[in-house]
């Protein structure tokens, strides 16, 4: 497992390959991206800027992939998570996996992007032309989150 | 003592409740918040309105019974915003 928090900007597909590099065994790679969205409900977003517990982070976010590494059979797992200040455009988050075979890595991805919303150390501030706002889980995520506790 | 606030907290905690001395008085985490709410009543209104979690040492603790020590480092998290 590979997991990294980092204030610098990514190439989602470089670090895709390079995961996927040698690794013949899997059959499958799932990714993810979550991408830095230029509006919000309406509101122009011109900055999202995001807060992290140095150590306690990167730690909880990796007992949470551990967690779904458990569930599902899986050859491996990476989550790339940027901090601090990030432009409209850029991606905030990579999450992949690799699997023997497609079904495992879907959902494998798709949970631990469930658990992060809600339950990563991580606060997100969205800057727009009419001020800064924290953001807080919706009660779709809540609900998502409750829903990949059962998925199988 | 080291207090760490995150994300909307850490906006309104002001720099002196960083690496405070151990109040009088204060044994239990429920007495440090009692304590921060007085040193800064807007930021002790933002914990009482969301639902607030706290990790002592970096473990997250539910009991606000637990005790707390001079070297403790007590942080203090809102509802988290990933992915």
């Amino acid at each position: 497992m590979d997991i990294r928090i980092t204030a610098q900007s990514f190439d989602p597909s470089a670090e895709c390959a390079a995961f996927m590099a040698g690794r013949a065994d899997a059959g499958a790679l799932v990714s993810f991206v979550g991408t830095c969205r230029n509006e919000t409900a309406g509101r122009a977003v011109t900055r999202l800027t995001i807060d992290h517990y140095d150590g306690f982070t990167q730690k909880e976010i990796a007992r949470l992939a551990g967690e779904v590494a458990e569930r599902f059979a899986v050859a491996d797992l990476l989550v790339i998570h940027r901090v601090g200040p990030i432009e409209p455009g850029e991606a905030i988050v990579l999450v992949a996996g690799l699997s023997t075979h497609r079904a495992d890595a879907f959902e494998a991805v798709k949970v631990l992007m469930d658990y992060l919303k809600t339950d990563a150390p991580l606060w997100k501030k969205e800057t727009g032309p009419d001020g800064a706002r924290w953001i807080e889980p919706r009660a779709e995520d809540h609900a998502r989150r409750a829903a990949a506790e059962t998925s199988t | 003592m080291r207090l760490v606030f995150l994300g909307k907290f850490g906006e309104l905690a002001p720099e002196s409740l960083h690496s405070p001395a151990l109040p009088d008085g204060v044994r239990t985490l429920a007495d440090l918040k009692g304590w921060i709410a007085r040193q800064s009543p807007p930021l002790g209104r933002a914990m009482a309105l969301t639902t607030t979690r706290v990790a002592v040492n970096q473990a997250l603790v539910r009991d606000l019974s637990h005790p707390v020590a001079a070297g403790d480092e007590i942080a203090f998290l809102p509802p988290m915003s990933g992915g």
